[in-house]
């Protein structure tokens, strides 16, 4: 199973940079970055602290989705 | 005082301790000079360097990894380890059988350089890549 998110299409839609959401739950920008490109897995944690700075149900913003191996 | 003025503040100090060490152990002054406003310029950098997350409000230490950022410092931190380790390894097997008890100081220098390296090399990756 692979994370997916919609973060960068929500905090887009809030009119928010990776600079400002970053600095409002205290990561770096590069952490916004990786998490949008798919590239870092966030804690539950943090999940739950971007959900919220976003104003949005956890599940809208993160999703799990099955891998090339799990359907193989 | 607020904000980043006591980071900013503290680092100074910490910079021209710094400098005078390299004076107290016998540099010339324009060489601890220089590495006091080496030291004060990467911690003016680091705050917009994005390797770390940035809390005004903590003052003096302003300055923090994030979750991400210190798994990368902490990976970075085991490969150097493992390294130096097989390293001194190999060293000790090298030694032991071709020249015992003849081990060149400046050796170690190399050992410690080699551990920075690949410390630094890991990181750099690891931003990058990751």
């Amino acid at each position: 199973m692979v994370l997916r998110s919609y973060l960068k299409e929500i905090r887009l839609q809030k009119g928010l940079t990776q600079e400002s959401l970053a600095g409002v739950i205290g990561v770096t920008r590069q952490t916004i970055i990786a998490i949008e490109k798919g590239k870092f897995v966030p804690s539950v944690k943090l999940a739950l602290e971007l959900a919220k700075a976003l104003g949005q149900p956890l599940e809208q913003v993160f999703w799990l989705e099955a891998s090339q191996e799990d359907r193989s | 005082m607020t904000g980043m003025s006591l980071y900013y503040l503290s680092r100074a100090v910490i910079s021209a301790a710094f400098g005078l060490l390299f004076v107290l152990t016998g540099s010339p002054w324009w060489v601890a000079a220089l590495i006091g406003v080496i030291a004060f310029a990467f911690f003016l950098w680091a705050p917009h360097s994005g390797r770390y997350a940035v809390h005004p409000e903590l003052g003096v230490t302003a300055l923090r990894r994030d979750e991400r950022t210190q798994g990368i410092n902490d990976r970075s931190a085991r490969n150097a380890f493992i390294v130096t380790m097989l390293a001194v390894a190999g060293a000790t097997l090298y030694f032991g059988r071709y020249t015992p008890a003849v081990v060149p100081v400046s050796f170690f220098n190399y050992l410690l350089i080699l551990g920075v390296l690949t410390y630094y090399l890991s990181d750099f990756l690891q931003r990058r890549l990751a």
